[in-house]
């Protein structure tokens, strides 16, 4: 498979702390990839020395499967995590001037600039100052200035952080159509949900060190099966000492329940019944957002 | 290189949106005018004063009034003469011309027959009375009483239409009316009199019982007016008294006067001309602009770099560019909006010193002009701006890579800003000699050179100084840029507080490189960190 980058036994350190901890991973070119983890985690630190803004201690970073990092700069697109704008610039000049940076020239980024900003119902706001825009707005623009340049490689750091549901799917909708146009996107967040509705692939760090990493059915298999559970009365009764359940995630009138690998969900819901009304009760694949707590815990 | 160039272009039309932009190229023009009209506006708005005198001696204050009285005629007459050499003849004809007296009238022509030749000789920067041609002040010696009668007949508002300008129209003399000096505090205080003065019963023995009573000591201008006729007076009755000719008083009163001369380019002793003097502190004038110039764009370099460090802005500007190209960027953007400024500056004083003169028919003092748009000032004022921005630039864009917001900038700024004090305590001190020990010295001090070197134009010191002092200064720019991009390139992504100086040090231990033809590199080495294992590592030092 073509790679559109390898990162392969790298590690950074900041002073006596590990950043990164010898970290291998591989995504396939046209594919989106989920970097998943906890504050902390290493996540940013790796995205940075993929974009050439640190540089690793040992190891090294290959993209498009021959060139060196820094010689490819031009074909990445970098969303950072923090945001920002020059607010007095014009939209239009702030997208065209990041483009230009990334080796546009002047009157194709304009153009392009022009295009995209219609396209994305911000026709309105072309020569309007930065300062003007609300936080929705913001954000697309931003994300109209890492796509400018059609980078063949799209890292977006928390894309969806601060955005209203409106704007989660028209971001979301970015995503997808970039992969459907042939580009590779990484993108990082810490909400599971997101993560599990559109990427292909994961990687799941936590203090720097790989933790999960594959495909999302992959790694969904590996994980032993969860019961969603709907009930009535108090939870804290009865959710407790059930036969083979290993962690209970309570949310007051249902509940997630993570099997060890030998439960019987039979024997477990002959249980539930004699104690309290069951409303639902489901056997799932786990949801990502268990494979992660389960993950860390075990890791720490 | 080109996206070096991309930043500083943008960083421009960035700057040139500003207000603060504007206002430093209005600063000149507003400087200028202040300069120009403030002294006319003070002297036009002035109001009327009035006075009275309470004469004890029954004799001193008609000689006294007949005195000023006398002076204000003089100095119509003169006026044309004296103070504009470009004024027609024809000019002074009329003003002669309401002289009734026959006598006068003849001498009147005399002189109106003189006031060609009179033009030929006076020369500028000569406006005092003594510069007057001889024949012009024999003519005003012999005719004084002629003048003064004449002056006297005159009414007041026939005298205030003569000349705007005469004395009597600044202080209004009212009659005593034999008021006691009771009343007149009381009108003092009620402001209906500015002041009044009290002549002692014998003015020619002492001063016994001289007062001036008013409520506004601070303005002089009244009593010394008052007081400079008064002792012309008491002067010429003392030395009546005492049967001795006022010309040989005059004579012992004339101090010996020594002639300024300085060795010329060629070796000869050449007289000082007033263009000396104003070359010789010119260039304080050049410093103080130097010194604000290099103050706001340095300054706004730190906003600026601060701004894109806090509005998360450079993480995107780094992933596309080195930061070491960012720096670079960023300096030249504001070195180029800086030389916009200076350069409207100096347009701005070559129009106002040169072209508007000529286009209104106004004639400036030649000694000014020639200072103002003498090309080897404006020449030094151009390099050393660019070196001393260019010095100050790599140090504050080094302290402000480092810092999160511009408060943290400024505990960190204050050695700098001390240095930066500098220039302006030793203006003075420096003008005063520009080639001794200390402006020697200080030349030689980088953080100081331009300045002082400035300071010291007028000099002008020599071609070796020049020479050497500019090289040190380069160097220390190469140094200082080489340091700050060291430290830029890892501050500029740091949160939280700012490192300290150890730390910097350590930083500034690291190896820099554009990054473009590395894959790997170190920006923070631990010790004893693992080597790299790149192969393609060996262009990293």
């Amino acid at each position: 498979m073509s790679m559109g980058l390898e990162i392969h036994e790298v590690t950074k350190s900041f002073g006596d702390k590990l950043a990164v901890d010898r970290l291998t991973v591989s995504v396939p070119r046209g594919s989106i990839y989920g970097f998943l983890g906890p504050n902390g985690a290493g996540k940013t630190t790796t995205i940075r020395m993929v974009m050439s803004i640190l540089f690793p201690d040992s190891g090294t970073i290959r993209l498009f499967d021959c060139e060196e990092a820094f010689a490819s700069k031009d074909r990445l697109g970098y969303l950072p995590e923090e945001k920002g704008l020059y607010k007095k610039m014009k939209t239009k000049e702030l997208i065209a001037y990041f483009g230009r940076l990334k080796g546009m020239p002047r009157v194709r980024a304009n153009e392009q600039a022009v295009k995209l900003l219609e396209r994305f119902g911000l026709g309105q706001v072309i020569d309007s100052r930065c300062d003007s825009l609300s936080k929705g707005m913001g954000q697309k623009v931003q994300i109209i200035a890492t796509l400018l340049h059609e980078p063949d490689l799209v890292i977006l750091d928390e894309p969806f952080s601060g955005l209203d549901p409106i704007n989660v799917e028209v971001v979301r909708d970015i995503i997808l159509e970039l992969k459907r146009s042939g580009k590779t996107v990484i993108f990082s967040t810490h909400i599971m949900e997101q993560a599990e509705q559109i990427c292909d692939y994961i990687l799941l760090m936590n203090n720097g060190k790989k933790v999960l990493n594959g495909s999302l059915n992959d790694v969904k298999k590996t994980a032993s099966e969860t019961i969603y559970l709907e009930y009535e009365g108090d939870g804290s009764q009865f959710l407790h000492n059930l036969p083979g359940v290993i962690r209970i995630n309570d949310m007051g009138k249902a509940a997630e329940l993570s099997l060890d690998q030998h439960a019987d969900p039979q024997k477990l819901l002959q249980q539930l019944v004699s104690q309290t009304t069951v409303r639902k009760f489901t056997i799932n694949t786990p949801s990502l957002h268990e494979i992660f707590v389960r993950a860390i815990g075990e890791a720490d | 290189m080109y996206r070096a160039l991309l930043v500083a272009q943008r960083e421009f039309l960035e700057n040139i949106r500003t207000k603060g932009f504007w206002l430093s190229i209005l600063m000149m023009p507003i400087m200028l005018v202040i300069i120009g009209i403030v002294p006319v506006l003070v002297s036009s708005t002035r109001t009327e004063q009035s006075f009275t005198v309470i004469d004890e001696s029954g004799w001193l204050l008609s000689k006294v009034q007949y005195e000023l009285s006398l002076s204000d005629a003089v100095h119509y007459l003169k006026a044309p003469v004296e103070e504009d050499r470009r004024t027609p003849l024809d000019e002074i004809k009329p003003a002669l011309a309401t002289v009734e007296d026959l006598a006068l009238t003849n001498v009147a022509r005399e002189l109106v027959g003189q006031a060609a030749d009179l033009r030929g000789s006076l020369q500028m920067g000569s406006l005092s009375q003594d510069s007057l041609p001889l024949e012009v002040q024999n003519f005003f010696r012999t005719h004084r009483g002629d003048i003064g009668r004449w002056w006297q007949g005159l009414s007041p508002a026939d005298r205030a239409e003569l000349s705007p300008r005469i004395s009597t129209n600044f202080f209004r003399f009212e009659e005593a009316e034999g008021r006691s000096p009771e009343l007149l505090n009381q009108a003092v205080k009620d402001n209906e009199l500015f002041a009044y003065f009290v002549i002692g019963p014998s003015p020619k023995e002492n001063s016994q019982g001289f007062r001036f009573v008013s409520n506004n000591l601070t303005d002089r201008e009244l009593l010394n007016w008052f007081n400079r006729s008064v002792t012309k007076v008491v002067r010429a009755e003392r030395l009546t008294a005492e049967n001795i000719d006022p010309e040989i008083a005059k004579w012992i009163n004339t101090p010996p006067d020594f002639e300024s001369r300085q060795i010329g380019a060629s070796g000869e002793e050449e007289s000082v001309e007033s263009t000396d003097v104003v070359r010789q502190w010119a260039p304080v004038v050049f410093v103080y602009l130097l010194w604000i110039s290099v103050l706001i764009n340095t300054q706004m370099l730190l906003t600026n770099t601060i701004e894109e460090k806090s509005n998360k802005l450079i993480e995107v500007l780094l992933s596309s560019i080195s930061p070491i190209v960012l720096m670079g960027g960023k300096i030249l953007g504001i070195a180029l909006t800086g030389l916009t400024i200076i350069g409207s500056w100096m347009l701005m004083a070559i129009v106002f010193f040169f072209f508007l003169p000529q286009l209104l028919g106004i004639e400036l003092p030649f000694d000014i002009t020639s200072v103002a748009i003498d090309p080897w000032f404006l020449g030094s004022f151009f390099v050393y701006f660019l070196l001393g921005y260019l010095l100050y630039a790599a140090i504050l864009v080094g302290l402000g890579s480092v810092c999160n917001n511009l408060k943290e900038a400024q505990n960190l700024m204050l050695p700098v800003q001390l240095i930066q004090m500098l220039p302006i305590l030793l203006m003075v001190p420096i003008g005063r000699d520009p080639n001794g020990t200390l402006a020697q010295i200080l030349s030689y001090v980088p953080p100081l050179t331009p300045f002082v070197m400035m300071n010291r134009a007028a000099g002008p010191p020599s071609g070796f100084e020049y020479v050497t002092t500019t090289l040190l200064l380069i160097a220390s720019i190469i140094v200082a840029l080489w340091f700050a991009a060291k430290i830029f390139r890892i501050g500029i992504l740091l949160t939280g507080k700012p490192p300290g100086f150890l730390q910097i040090l350590r930083w500034l231990r690291t190896p820099v490189t554009d990054g473009a033809a590395l894959t790997i590199q170190t920006p923070i080495r631990i010790p004893n960190a693992a080597p790299t294992l790149e192969p393609s590592d060996s262009s990293k030092l």
